[in-house]
């Protein structure tokens, strides 16, 4: 042991001499790292102060919080189960119909904003920037205007999910279209296959997994996400706790909000099962 | 009769393929050598018309084959079957669609969507994989299989497409010598049979005169030999592969592969 150390330290000053980058952090990063821990400080700083938070705040906000999930046990349905129930699949209808047709629309666009499959540099940027504008309008804000246009109900949160659905999976899917293997393409090209058999033999077998992984997991963050549109009157489940809330029956909201959470476990439990079999399994053929 | 007069494509500046002339006689088996980089592939792919010529004319007997356009052009694909270094199969497809997928210019969109194919295709399709000895693949996905076995379900394809010409670029040069040899005798065993032109690009000089009639040197782009196997020296090897101590490397590999052949 001693002895290699010192044959150790004669290879170190060599190897050091020869690359003395690699004994060291380099100044430069050493600069980025300080920048970087220093700006994480000033903003959390500066957020506290410009939001009136305190150790005081903080400390009753605590106290209140604690008297609050006093407040929620038991939880119990309160002989409304059925209609929970009934309320959870809306719920889950909307995120179904929202997903499924938020995908229809998206794979045809993902194609037409892929520039491996439209070469014009102006559809490109025009589809992308569309994109870009639809999803930066949160899904929240989409139900809001889809209320007061088509009035209360699931329609409106359907619509919401769709419009942001179909920009960002689009996004994704003209990515991943972008980055599939030319080699498969090249393949399909050279028997002489058209522009639409292309698609079907090369590029589908090569994305429809990434598609179909995507959708299921924008599926299950649609669940989540068609809870709280019930809240702005879309219904479903979060109409029910959002009534709870405003009568303050803790429990009530307590048995809702664990509802949601099993429902949404379940969802994430199959959805994992299917990408896997999807993703992982030879037998799967797309 | 394969026709290529003055065919140049140039990436930038560079001449990938630099002014070529070249006639292949139906039926001819022809070995392209050349060190990397030397525009073996891109003719290969000019010839398929994957790629389009810069300048130049593409014929075969009497059309000019680098003027089709639309379905004249997908036709000439389909006539003029290709063989990639990388097999370039679909790979979560199963080896039977691959073959099939040979069958593709003679489907409308329609029946093709839906992967219909008709009895007698899928009969040819068994037929042709066993052919090159893997029908008990068939129904594996292709990443399912060894580089070999890939390369033997891409000539199938080849065969599906019932071609006048099989190009094949470079078709053994990522398999195993075994395999290689058994990809090389079945292309040899095509041409043959078949009558089918087959021109293939090949690295070891000692699979390209063991197999092709013809071999034809490329060097930046230009055809710098062609002629029989037996006319290629050892200078001339030297200058295509601008190499001093080539033809001992060479010709050491020739022994291993013609072990692997016996
Ligand atoms: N897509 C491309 N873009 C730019 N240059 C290319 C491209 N393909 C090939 N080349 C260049 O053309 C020359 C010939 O390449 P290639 O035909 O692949 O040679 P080989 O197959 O004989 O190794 C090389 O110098 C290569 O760098
Ligand atoms: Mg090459």
């Amino acid at each position: 042991m001693i002895q290699t150390k010192n044959i150790n330290r004669d290879l170190i000053t060599e190897m050091e001499i020869l690359v003395p980058e690699a004994f060291h952090i380099p100044e430069k990063q050493r600069r980025y790292r300080f920048i970087t821990i220093s700006g994480i400080v000033i903003l959390t700083v500066i957020s506290l102060w410009k939001l009136q938070i305190n150790p005081f705040t903080i400390f009753f906000g605590i106290g209140k919080f604690f008297q609050m999930v006093m407040m929620f046990f038991p939880p119990t349905h309160g002989g409304w189960i059925s209609e929970f129930i009934y309320a959870m699949g809306e719920t889950l209808a909307m995120a179904f119909l929202g997903t499924l047709f938020g995908f229809l629309f998206a794979v045809p666009l993902g194609f037409l904003a892929a520039k491996n499959i439209i070469p014009s540099t102006i559809i490109h940027i025009v589809l992308r920037r569309f994109f870009d504008v639809i999803r930066g309008i949160n899904t929240l804000i989409w139900a809001l205007m889809f209320v007061n246009v088509a009035g209360l109900g699931p329609f409106a949160g359907i619509m919401a999910i769709i419009i942001t659905d179909t920009a960002t999976l689009a996004k994704l899917f003209a990515e991943s279209i972008e980055n599939v293997d030319t080699s498969q393409i090249d393949g399909a090209k050279s028997t002489g296959a058209g522009p639409i058999q292309i698609i079907r033999y090369a590029f589908i077998p090569q994305v429809l997994p990434i598609m179909l992984s995507n959708v299921l997991y924008f599926f299950e963050s649609n669940v989540r996400a068609a809870s709280i549109l019930g809240i702005l009157g879309a219904g479903g489940i979060g109409m029910q706790l959002y009534d709870r809330i405003r009568i303050m029956n803790w429990p009530q909201v307590f048995f809702i909000i664990i509802m949601i959470l099993i429902t949404v476990a379940v969802i994430d439990t199959i959805s994992k099962e299917i990408r896997k079999a999807i993703v992982a399994n030879p037998e799967y053929r797309p | 009769m394969l026709r290529l007069e003055n065919v140049t494509k140039s990436f930038g500046t560079l001449n990938a393929v630099d002014h070529v002339n070249l006639d292949i006689p139906q039926g001819q088996m022809v070995g392209i050598i050349g060190s990397s980089g030397a525009g073996k592939s891109t003719l290969l792919r000019l010839i398929n018309r994957l790629w389009e010529p810069c300048s130049g004319k593409i014929m075969f007997y009497e059309d000019e084959v680098s003027a089709y356009k639309g379905q004249d052009l997908l036709d000439w694909r389909s006539n003029c079957a290709m063989i990639f270094q990388q097999f370039n199969l679909v790979k979560r497809l199963s080896v039977l669609t691959n073959v099939l997928m040979g069958r593709l210019r003679k489907h409308g969109t329609i029946s093709s969507m839906l992967m219909h194919f008709t009895k007698e295709e899928r009969a040819m399709a068994i037929e042709a994989l066993d052919r090159v000895d893997i029908v008990d693949q068939a129904l594996k996905r292709c990443d399912q299989l060894s580089g070999g076995q890939q390369q033997r379900v891409a000539i199938a394809r080849a065969l599906m497409q019932d071609p006048l010409i099989i190009l094949a670029d470079e078709p053994i040069a990522s398999l195993d010598p075994i395999s290689a040899a058994h990809v090389m005798d079945t292309l040899r065993s095509i041409n043959q049979k078949e009558g089918h032109t087959v021109v293939a690009s090949i690295h070891h000089l000692s699979s390209a005169r063991a197999y092709c009639e013809r071999i034809i040197g490329m060097k930046d782009g230009r055809i710098v030999f062609d002629g029989t196997p037996s006319q290629l020296s050892t200078e001339v090897v030297r200058s295509i592969y601008h190499v001093e101590d080539a033809e001992v490397e060479l010709e050491h590999d020739a022994e291993n592969l013609a072990v692997a052949c016996v």
